[in-house]
């Protein structure tokens, strides 16, 4: 079977729909079926009733999700960005070792890397044995007041991913270009500032959006390392989607378009953002 | 600053980024070979297979399995889905460019909780097995990587190699499976890896879509790690589910060495 012409390259049109209708079902449909579930408009059950039941139920628990969920997914894409430079810094200078080390951590379940840093910072983990810590002097890192396990959990995984991107989009050149920049009387914090930074930025700046908006989208490190009041947005979600009743599922629903509404809004904002300083360093539109 | 400096920065440098990047998975290790590790003792007391007896009677190798056959289903579905979707864009003759590219990377902004619960209502409506939605969910949410690594090898190989074997008497079908899929080898590997990690390293999708029928080693994992008590357990378990991704790893780059010294062995018998 082709869907290309016999004398040429080019595809006929219906080529470019091959891959997308998939997405557009499947992403697109649930997409729309969650919004219609957070009006009422599809019950698991009976007739539609259309309205803001679903909205108004979980309107009080939004804001301080939305609150946790920033809180969480902004600290770990800092954190991920910060490690991530420095461990492509490392790769830029030749460490197998490193490099290794970062494709298996990239291969690792997110699951894995939680239940790790459970048994890590957890009241009886590793963490506290070390340092002889009872119950009652060992912080509260996991499920405490700040989401530190797991801004680490999702950091540590984020950040081999940010480190291969940056080496991949910095490595080609670079030597030249930092040589160059010597050669030109350049000082080496210099040579970073001016050459390696720049020259890294818009790997950092895509890695950090898709960290951003992959964190507020998690579950399952939040669910298994998170408090459980305030909760996150995808933990708030899915509690209410598995309530015994069913009248939470348009709550649930709601909760899940939030986020996915965060997710999207920030990810525009980005672009916008990108497309405009682009615009004023002189780069083609 | 001198060459001793510089040495010995560049070495904590290293030094802190393999801390960061393997410590966190000492615990695992640890507990997975514990039987008895209680109170403040800062090392298991008694070394043992515990917590694997006891992953096994839980399920361990039927969940295995299961894990082992989605990541397989989705890379069977989504890899060459990918390979389509990366001729398109690599080889830069996709009649709408733009709408391929956006509609590829939707999948990878859209949380996957908020689609799966969606689609939910969907699938119980129409009867649509739980397995099968679980399938065309994390496929979806593959294609992106398996679209962006083939267009990357597209992009690589070029339609160069295609047209000088049409010109040489082959026709389309010839020229794409003799001449463009096998110089692509490497890239489809690649892609088909990471789309095996996304079926095999699911949690959400499954537990919401899989409906109970679908207990994959994530899933099995969860359960114990919520818990309390079973550490042991839960290490082998999360050591179960860290390693074909480890492994498949070190294939491959056994497999990319291989290739490359073939590739060298060939250029240095022609230079010959």
């Amino acid at each position: 079977m082709t869907l290309g012409t016999q004398e040429g390259r080019q595809p006929r049109a219906v080529a470019d729909l091959l891959p997308v209708v998939p997405i557009a079902v499947v992403a697109g449909g649930g997409m729309a079926a969650v919004v219609a579930t957070s009006w009422g408009l599809m019950p698991l059950y009976g007739e539609p009733t259309p309205g803001a039941d679903g909205w108004r139920q979980v309107a009080t628990d939004l804001g301080p999700a939305v609150r946790e969920t920033l809180v969480l997914s902004v600290g770990a894409t800092v954190l991920a960005l910060v490690v991530g430079l420095g461990i492509a810094l490392v790769l830029l200078a030749g460490s197998p070792l490193v490099r290794a080390a970062s494709l298996a951590v990239l291969a690792v379940p997110h699951l894995v890397g939680a239940t790790s840093v459970l048994l890590w910072l957890g009241d009886g983990g590793w963490g506290a044995r070390l340092t002889g810590a009872g119950p009652a002097t060992w912080p509260e890192l996991v499920a405490g007041p700040w989401p530190v396990a797991t801004v680490l959990a999702l950091a540590w995984k984020e950040s081999a991913f940010v480190a291969l991107v940056v080496l991949a989009a910095v490595a080609p050149g670079h030597r030249e270009r930092m040589e160059t920049a010597a050669t030109l009387g350049a000082r080496p914090l210099q040579r970073w500032t001016r050459v390696l930074v720049p020259s890294a930025a818009p790997a950092l700046a895509a890695t950090g959006l898709v960290v951003l908006v992959y964190s507020i989208g998690s579950y399952e490190v939040v669910w298994l390392l998170g408090r459980t009041t305030p909760e996150p947005l995808s933990v708030l979600s899915f509690r209410l989607f598995g309530s015994i009743e069913l009248l939470d599922r348009p709550a649930a629903a709601a909760a899940a378009v939030t986020g996915s509404a965060l997710a999207l809004g920030l990810t525009l904002v980005a672009v916008a953002a990108g497309a405009r300083v682009g615009r004023s360093l002189g780069a083609p539109s | 600053m001198s060459a001793t400096a510089a040495t010995a920065v560049r070495r904590s440098a290293t030094g802190l980024a393999l801390l960061w990047l393997l410590a966190p998975l000492l615990p695992v290790v640890l507990w997975a070979v514990s039987s008895r590790w209680s109170g403040r003792a800062r090392l298991p007391q008694e070394l043992g297979l515990d917590g694997w007896t006891a992953a096994l009677e839980a399920g361990l190798a039927p969940a295995l399995v299961r894990s082992v056959l989605l990541g397989l289903a989705v890379a069977a579905v989504a890899t060459p889905l990918g390979a389509w979707a990366g001729r398109l864009l690599g080889w830069r003759i996709a009649r709408r460019p733009r709408l391929l590219a956006v509609a590829l990377v939707l999948p990878v902004l859209l949380p996957p909780l908020a689609v799966a619960m969606g689609l939910d209502v969907v699938v119980l409506r129409i009867g649509v097995p739980g397995p099968l939605a679980v399938l065309a969910v994390l496929t979806v949410l593959a294609l992106p990587y398996t679209a962006f690594t083939a267009a990357a090898g597209f992009a690589r190989v070029g339609p160069g190699p295609e047209e000088q074997a049409r010109t040489l008497g082959a026709n389309p079908r010839q020229a794409r499976w003799l001449v463009t899929w096998p110089a692509l080898r490497r890239s489809l590997a690649v892609a088909g890896l990471l789309a095996f990690l996304v079926g095999w390293s699911d949690y959400v999708v499954t537990l919401l879509l899989g409906g109970g029928q679908l207990v994959t080693l994530p899933l099995l994992l969860g359960a114990s790690a919520s818990g309390t008590g079973n550490e042991p357990t839960t290490a082998a378990l999360a050591v179960v589910a860290a390693s074909p991704g480890l492994l498949l790893l070190v294939v491959a780059a056994l497999v990319l060495r291989a290739a490359r010294a073939d590739a060298t062995g060939r250029s240095g018998r022609m230079a010959r």
